[in-house]
């Protein structure tokens, strides 16, 4: 090849590469800003796999610095922690070493045990299996259980249970709205198929949030709006089968609207931030958020740039024009991700 | 290795030297029998009837399975009851106000008798498949929700038909 030919060559693939690459510096230069708006707001906590290939609770902060793994028990697996509302202590789940934790199902899975916000001094509460779902109750000193029979609310102090509710439906992924009025769950008898519930506390009645292909619903900060993951119909991707989107819906169902897509990923581990301002989210290529291996990387955003849409994904793009591609900022890889603006170790 | 084709040759040339007329009434015969003998070899009749459908659940009946609505999901990650519908031919215990049922079947593209797990243990049967048309025994339960804790995909919610009942076993029904 000749000099002439190497020099054209190379002044095509630098023009290339400039105009498919054009966007670059000012991404990062978002991101970048990103990372340093949320880099000193407290710390998230999720189970993730470590160095033994067991699931161990991890800390860092929310832009991925000073990460830490906060159990350290090789002869377990730990998952799906939840602050506390005084955010001075974690529930979470333990499994037996080698369990397959069931993206689905891991809420009747293992036993549930409750530690200091920075894992130590962990007390398993319950036996294999029991206190299922078990969710906080708003003042703390209660959790939610969703059983066959009905919603079971426990006292945690005595382990008494102190009101069954029927659940209604309601078969997974129960949570206690930061006002008390309100359970949200993954629900049947509201539309053909995985619906999102809310039901209130008080009455006992339920009301539809979202129906058709949703799951993993989560309270807003304010009680009155939800997040959760929805896989709309006719999508052509992934063979017809479509992508699961992270949606959010007010409370009565009224309105919903897309959070964050991504063609070729399904997104779940939505949770929000104690003051609403920014969203949590994994993706993964297999769906279900990758319980059964090792999660998916956990992302960052603000909920103000929502709806943004990561990636190519042009078919999702023809659905929401309106989307704002706010800059979204990956972490390590973890599973259901939860967020405290306190400082949860001694030390700091 | 067998050579049933090398003998078969074999055998009809060596007829067909010796006398190929009584050969040729030999085979035609033979055909006729094999035919008569496959045309009554048909499944055996079936009640469905056994220790499980008889005892189980809480209402029994023999239904044929009237519609399959849509496709199956193909959710290979998640497990689920699926709502079909049938019109009932026969109840032998509990009470039927209606001869139209809806019932849940658990993960119904596995055969019955492997379709429990860790989670929803005393289900079962000897139906391998479903299909629109044919009879099924079945052993059931009522409200669905009361048994089984998980996923439904019923394309008849708007249709709001009800209540769904939950097969526990579920045997073929052959007449």
């Amino acid at each position: 090849m000749s000099r002439g030919t190497i020099w054209v060559v190379a002044v095509v693939v630098g023009l290339v590469h400039s105009i498919v690459f054009a966007d670059q510096p000012a991404k990062e230069a978002r991101v970048a800003e990103l990372v340093k708006e949320v880099g000193n707001k407290g710390w998230i906590v999720y189970g993730a796999r470590c160095k033994n290939d067991t699931w161990d609770l991890y800390a860092s902060r929310p832009d991925g610095s000073q990460w830490r793994n906060l159990t350290k028990t090789p002869d377990f697996e730990e998952g799906a922690p939840r602050f506390s509302p005084d955010n001075k202590q974690l529930l979470f789940r333990r499994f037996a070493k080698g369990t397959r934790i069931h993206h689905d199902k891991w809420g009747f899975q293992g036993r549930l045990v409750i530690a200091n916000a920075d894992g130590s001094h962990p007390v398993v509460v319950g036996e294999e299996g029991e206190y299922p779902w078990a969710a906080w109750s708003p003042d703390g000193r209660k959790i939610a259980c969703l059983k066959p029979k009905g919603i079971e609310i426990v006292d945690l102090a005595t382990k008494k249970v102190v009101r069954t509710l029927p659940r209604k439906g309601i078969y997974q992924q129960l949570f206690w709205s930061p006002d008390g009025k309100w359970f949200c769950g993954t629900a049947n008898n509201l539309g053909e198929n995985w619906n999102i519930a809310r039901m209130n506390v008080e009455t006992g009645e339920l009301n539809a949030v979202h129906t058709f292909r949703n799951c993993t619903p989560d309270w807003f900060p304010d009680s009155r709006h939800i997040i959760f993951s929805n896989r709309p119909a006719d999508q052509p991707g992934n063979k017809g089968h479509g992508w699961t989107q992270l949606w959010m819906a007010d409370g009565d169902g009224k309105e919903s609207r897309l959070i964050y897509g991504e063609d070729g990923y399904h997104i779940y581990g939505g949770a929000l931030s104690p003051d609403g301002k920014y969203v949590l989210l994994t993706k993964t290529r297999e769906d279900g958020g990758g319980s059964e291996r090792s999660g998916g990387p956990i992302c960052v955003m603000r909920t103000a740039d929502a709806p943004t849409i990561g990636g190519k994904s042009s078919e999702l793009r023809k659905v929401h024009p309106d989307t704002k591609d706010g800059p979204v900022l990956q972490l390590r890889r973890g599973w259901e991700p939860c967020w405290t603006y306190k400082e949860i170790f001694a030390t700091q | 290795m067998l050579d049933l084709q090398g003998d078969l040759r074999n055998a009809m040339s060596a007829s067909a030297t010796v006398t190929p007329l009584p050969c040729r009434t030999d085979l035609v015969t033979w055909f006729f029998l094999a035919a008569l003998v496959c045309s009554s070899c048909g499944p055996n009749p079936d009640s469905g009837e056994d220790a499980q459908v008889t005892t189980l659940g809480s209402l029994e009946v023999t239904a044929e399975l009237e519609e399959i609505r849509g496709q199956f999901p193909n959710l290979p990650n998640y497990d689920y009851a699926f709502v079909f519908k049938y019109r009932v031919l026969e109840v032998y215990r509990g009470e039927l106000k209606s001869d139209t049922l809806y019932v849940g079947h658990y993960n119904p593209l596995k055969p019955r008798d492997g379709v429990k797990d860790a989670r929803v243990k005393e289900i079962g049967g000897n139906l391998g498949r479903f299909r629109v048309g044919e009879l099924h025994r079945m052993a059931l339960e009522v409200p669905i929700d009361d048994y089984y804790m998980g996923g439904i995909v019923n394309r008849y919610f708007k249709e709001k038909v009800g209540p769904i009942y939950w097969a526990v076993w579920t045997n073929r029904v052959v007449k």
